[in-house]
């Protein structure tokens, strides 16, 4: 059963995108420790770092296509459990600076002190072990999905309507994390990180030891997903996004399997800000922007959505392109990204991959090349 | 005291906007000259007199000076200063417009004595004479002065000048006062009983303060009166704060109306996903901001019809910013609304990018013409009237849509496209052009939404980001397709924050509002006023 | 309830239905036996997809009684329980998984457990690829079963709907309009095609075209302005005075 899963998960060139990322966690590392700084295969600290940060925005990204790309459900919030997740592990590593803040307190972070808060307050139970903050990296965002989903879903609440309440979700959470009263740091968030598992975060062995924990993390999200789409329940995704009431009508409940999906890509987007806060050092309110997350819908454009290996490429590329222009032209940056909405909608709705499978299954024949364009056509269910 | 010192303040406010000029002024300094030969109190009371007969209020600042001791003779030729120092370092002051007119030193100056029953005296005469004073905005002014701050020694005053008022308005205010000061005074019951009353008639929160001292008084049946006075003074009170909760939930609404009106039109009606609306609105007060700048530096004259000359520009040019995002962009994606969604977000981002390059990143000032400035009262409740205008605007902006959709050979050929593609282009009608004047006719809309908005909100290239989920949240909840529905969804979701706002803090009420709008659209899908009809295969 | 009501396979008893003042289903009462066909007519508007809705748990009814099977109340059903009580529906248009092969398409219509961990886990058994086997051999698109749906002609699309509605092996079918977009041979064959598939399960047909229906030779049920205008064989309603009036025209 759970082997045949498996098998299914490494299906085709699933295993090869999967052993390529597990290389990726052990060469980069080795080489950052390992080879001499003038050495040209030398990765230096602050790039594996850059990489280690797309890496968890591609694992966001590829949450994003599960529900996106393949059940047509386009959430305009994952932001929310992205930060949600790292939220949870800023609050595990908030507890691990103990007396090391600026005011000292044995137990409160500095913030509520600077309050005048004189005790933990119930939420932050529990977050000084590692494994019950691990928890809630996967149980917040995952019950916050279940939640607002099985609402939605329930109600049928479809398409547009469905973006637009997502990110009014987001939105509403953002105003949420910028008060004080919430517990989290107001809008300057969770920072100043001292230790991860008793070692220092700044240390460049944590810094490879996360790239590499990003890294097998994205390579095991990858192969849930490939088993998750390759399996009957993901042809029933795909089924949904296509044709939702045809598949409520031979007997599928349509808002348990979107629900399912909906939660499992929840808690892998929690996973990746779980992974991003200690690469970053900070956690704020402004990760919950409804900007953040429309940006993660475009990556996944450009990458290709309803390929699992397209988000991780968008990912990677959009982000890269954009630590580049914004060091190079800044004021040019938002012009790139909005013309690469427009750009992507427009002529290459299929994404890098789609173009990509175009030209590679023409090469091979003329006659395969029309029928992947339909493959990869993920129809989008109007709203009504 | 303070009582004294604060009309004497008042006095010299408006005495310095009304102008010194007086024709009496000769005659009063001529009185105040003559405390140089006042050595015994009764002289100086004397000279008091004389002044209070005179009944001008540019003596109260003498008067009070003199109270306060400040008033000096100087020995060498008799002159009469208010002074300001000592020992070796005076200033020499003129008793009525308090200029310094020299210096001198202590030696060379006689203080005029006075007693406490001169200073009595002087809070008499000088109160008398605000409540004496020619213009009615004087005596009103001094009534709500006393009235704010009762004092027992005034109410011989009030008596005697109550007789004398012939204005309503400010007798009643005299009456009000005196009531004020009977409930700080020692006298009889009856008088405290029917001064509680006064009060009560009166209402408003600033009696709350005066009732509830007394309603801690000795005298049983007068705190027992009191406190029944604060009950339905409060109730009042209550009344008046739930119509300014109204009227700010409708002015919130006027504004959610304006962002949203134009969305209704290219969501509500053609179902397009317009993320690029709120720089629409954004265009819009930007248009405002180049015309104002214009008319300040060319015709400074016409600064209040600058948003008379911006309304018709912001409309262009908003529209015509739509009109080319329909052609360019929006044409090619009818029928895949998510796609649409993107595509108009990199839309929205090239423009607030375009602007912030051209107006740089910082708020931009938008000035309030004259006729938008200022505010009034109606019973408790404040009205500031750019918000006034605001709401008139946006009910005008709605009115006309109505009538363009209802009664218009565009509007008919729109609701024909919306409702029936096929078949309106079969009758001749040109879809794709009642496409694209559709979708700049809502962006116009908006265009002229960001003329009001610019005159409360800050001009800045985030501007639209603030209003666009708001908007979705407004033509949603109140029902796609549906302008009654945007209205009654806009005044409802304004009103709603406004009264969760007093609770729960202005964020925590947004995060209510935007949280019932998720769950009720769960409930009703198709929002407030949604048009049921057979289920659509899908 | 212990006792059932009717012995009928479907039975609906003065079922209402309106829509902002519309009533599009008025009064409508309607029995289908075990194993029958039935064939309903009748003009535009008259609620024949009202009335499928209604049975299928998309439209709720504002009253009446909609019993299946004597004693299952279907009012009280979402589409997706209603599938599985045993009712398949095929739409007006043809609605099928483009981006599914035809075997597909047919392998996810299976009767079988459609819980989420089953569908993540189980594997396709023998038994059922010779089910999907068979009933690809029924509706004639064997040697098409790898190809993508989206590939399939307009007519082969409604054969595969009504393939699908057979793999979920239902009591009771419900068909919209099979034969519209059909060229004649296809109409005939389909005409075929469903009478073989009755006796065995019910069948309600709504279908616009006369010839067809003649062809099915099963009882008739003339709906007009939300209910039931005449009912009997296709000769005896089509001398029916209110039926012509109504929608034949003279």
């Amino acid at each position: 059963m759970i082997t045949g899963f498996l098998f299914r998960a490494l299906d085709k060139k699933a295993i090869w995108v999967a052993l390529a990322l597990l290389a990726v966690a052990v060469l980069v590392p080795l080489s950052n420790a390992m080879l001499p700084i003038n050495h040209p295969l030398h990765v230096p600290t602050h790039i594996m770092a850059l990489f280690g940060k797309y890496l968890c925005y591609a694992m966001l990204a590829l949450a994003l296509d599960l529900v996106w790309g393949y059940c047509g459900i386009l959430s305009l919030g994952h932001g929310a459990f992205f930060a949600l997740g790292g939220y949870a592990m800023g609050m595990y590593l908030m507890r691990q600076i103990g007396t090391r803040g600026v005011y000292g307190h044995p137990i409160l972070p500095d913030f509520m002190v600077f309050l005048n808060w004189k005790e933990l307050p119930w939420f932050w139970f529990g977050f000084d072990m590692f494994w019950f903050a691990m928890l809630m990296v996967l149980f917040v965002p995952g019950l916050l999905a279940f939640v607002f989903g099985w609402f939605a879903f329930r109600s049928r609440v479809n398409g547009v309507y469905l973006s637009i309440i997502t990110q009014a979700m987001t939105y509403a959470l953002l105003l949420a994390f910028f008060r004080n009263e919430m517990g989290f740091g107001g809008n300057n968030g969770l920072t100043d990180f001292k230790d991860i598992l008793g070692y220092s975060v700044q240390a460049q062995e944590t810094r490879a030891a996360l790239f590499a924990a990003t890294a097998i993390g994205l390579a095991i999200a990858f192969v849930l997903c490939s088993g998750i789409v390759n399996s009957r329940y993901g042809k029933v995704l795909v089924s949904v996004r296509d044709a939702e009431s045809r598949t409520r009508f031979i007997g599928y409940r349509v808002e348990h399997i979107k629900l399912f999906a909906f939660v499992v890509s929840a808690m892998i987007a929690g996973i990746a800000g779980a992974l991003y806060v200690p690469q970053v050092g900070i956690i704020n309110p402004g990760e919950f922007a409804p900007a953040n997350s429309i940006e993660v819908v475009i990556w996944t454009a450009v990458g290709g959505r309803g390929t699992l290996i397209g988000p991780i490429i968008g990912a990677v590329a959009v982000n890269f392109g954009k630590s580049y222009f914004t060091a190079a032209f800044p004021e040019f940056w938002l012009f790139a990204l909005g013309a690469l909405f427009v750009a992507t909608t427009l002529f290459l709705p299929k994404g890098i991959v789609g173009l990509f499978n175009e030209g590679w299954t023409r090469l091979r024949s003329g006659r395969e090349a029309d029928r992947a364009e339909e493959t990869l056509q993920p129809g989008t269910e109007a709203a009504e | 005291m303070r009582l004294i010192l604060f009309l004497t303040g008042l006095l010299a406010m408006i005495m310095a906007v009304t102008g010194p000029v007086r024709a009496d002024e000769a005659e009063l300094r001529a009185a105040i000259a003559k405390f140089a030969e006042a050595t015994k109190f009764s002289e100086t009371e004397a000279v008091i007199e004389e002044i209070a007969g005179l009944g001008d209020p540019a003596a109260a600042t003498a008067l009070n000076e003199l109270s306060e001791g400040q008033v000096m003779v100087r020995e060498s030729d008799g002159e009469v200063f208010v002074i300001r120092g000592k020992d070796d370092n005076v200033q020499l002051l003129d008793p009525l417009t308090l200029e310094v007119v020299g210096t001198a030193t202590e030696d060379d100056l006689r203080k005029i004595k006075i007693k406490n029953s001169i200073r009595r005296m002087i809070a008499d005469v000088v109160s008398g004479l605000t409540l004496r004073a020619k213009d009615p905005k004087i005596r009103m002014q001094a009534a709500e002065t006393i009235f704010s701050r009762p004092d027992e020694d005034i109410i011989e005053t009030l008596d005697a000048v109550i007789a004398e008022e012939q204005d309503d308005r400010v007798r009643q205010a005299f009456i009000d006062a005196r009531a004020a000061a009977v409930l700080d005074s020692d006298m009889s019951e009856a008088e405290k009983l029917e001064a509680v009353d006064i009060l009560e008639t009166r209402g408003g929160r600033d009696v709350l303060p005066i009732l509830t001292t007394v309603s801690n008084s000795d005298i049983a049946t007068v705190a027992e009166a009191a406190k029944t006075a604060i009950a339905s003074v409060e109730e009042r009170l209550m009344f008046w704060a739930a119509g300014q909760n109204i009227w700010y939930g409708i002015s919130l609404g006027s504004v959610l109306l304006l962002a949203a009106i134009g969305l209704a039109i290219t969501f509500g009606v053609m179902g397009v996903i317009n993320m690029a609306h709120g720089e629409m609105v954004m265009l819009g007060a930007y248009t405002t901001f180049v015309v104002q700048e214009v008319i300040r530096n060319s015709a400074p004259g016409m600064f209040d019809y600058s948003l008379a000359i911006a309304l018709p520009l912001a409309f262009l040019v908003a529209g015509t910013a739509g009109f080319v995002l329909e052609r360019g962009v929006i044409r090619f994606l009818y029928g895949r609304p998510l796609e649409t969604l993107l595509a108009t977000w990199g839309v929205s981002l090239i423009l607030q990018q375009t602007v912030r390059t051209i107006f740089g990143p910082t708020n931009r000032e938008v000035g309030n013409p004259s006729w938008m400035s200022g505010s009034f009262e109606v019973g408790e409740i404040l009205i500031t009237t750019n918000r006034l205008w605001i709401v008139v605007f946006s009910l005008v902006v709605f009115a006309i849509l109505l009538i363009v959709l209802k009664r218009t050979r565009f509007g008919l050929q729109m609701r024909a496209v919306t409702q029936n593609r096929p078949m309106a282009s079969s009758m001749g009608i040109a879809t794709p052009w009642v496409d694209a004047f559709t979708f700049a006719l809502g962006s116009g809309i908006a265009g002229i939404a960001g003329v009001a908005l610019s005159q409360i909100d800050n001009v800045s290239p985030n501007l639209g980001q603030g209003y666009i989920i708001d908007s979705f949240m407004v033509v949603v909840f109140g029902g796609v397709g549906n302008l009654w529905g945007t209205l009654v969804g806009a005044l409802t979701l304004g009103v709603a924050n406004k009264f969760l706002e007093p609770y729960a803090g202005a964020v925590l009420a947004k995060i209510f509002i935007l949280v019932f709008i998720i769950l009720f659209i769960q409930k009703r899908p198709r929002g407030l006023f949604a048009l049921k009809g057979r289920s659509v295969e899908t | 309830m212990t006792e059932k009501l009717t012995k009928s396979l479907l039975y609906l008893d003065g079922v209402s239905v309106s829509f902002d003042g519309f009533k599009a289903i008025n009064e409508l009462s309607l029995t289908v036996e075990h194993g029958e066909m039935r064939a309903i007519i009748g003009p535009n508007g008259a609620g024949k997809t009202t009335m499928m809705d209604i049975i299928t748990g998309k439209t709720r009814p504002d009253s009446g009684t909609v019993l299946f099977e004597g004693d299952i109340d279907l009012t009280r059903h979402d589409e997706s329980a209603i599938a599985l009580l045993g009712i398949g529906r095929k739409f007006q248009k043809p609605t099928v998984f483009e981006s599914h092969t035809v075997e597909d398409n047919l392998e996810l219509a299976l009767k079988r457990d459609h819980g989420i961990f089953a569908t993540l886990f189980t594997d396709t058994s023998s038994e059922q690829k010779e089910r999907i086997d068979e009933i690809l051999e029924t509706i004639r698109l064997g040697h098409r079963r790898s190809e993508l749906a989206a590939d399939l002609s307009h007519g082969q699309k409604q054969w595969l709907e009504i393939g699908m509605l057979l793999a979920q092996d239902p009591k009771l079918l419900l068909v919209d309009e099979p034969v519209a977009g059909m060229t004649d041979a296809e109409t005939i064959e389909t005409a075929k095609l469903l009478r073989e598939i009755a006796g065995e399960k019910a069948v309600i047909v709504v279908e616009h075209d006369m010839t067809f229906i003649r062809d099915l030779d099963v009882k008739v049920t003339v709906l007009a302005e939300g209910s039931v205008l005449a009912e009997g064989s296709l000769d005896h309603v089509s001398a029916d005075e209110r039926v012509i009036e109504s929608y034949l025209g003279r």
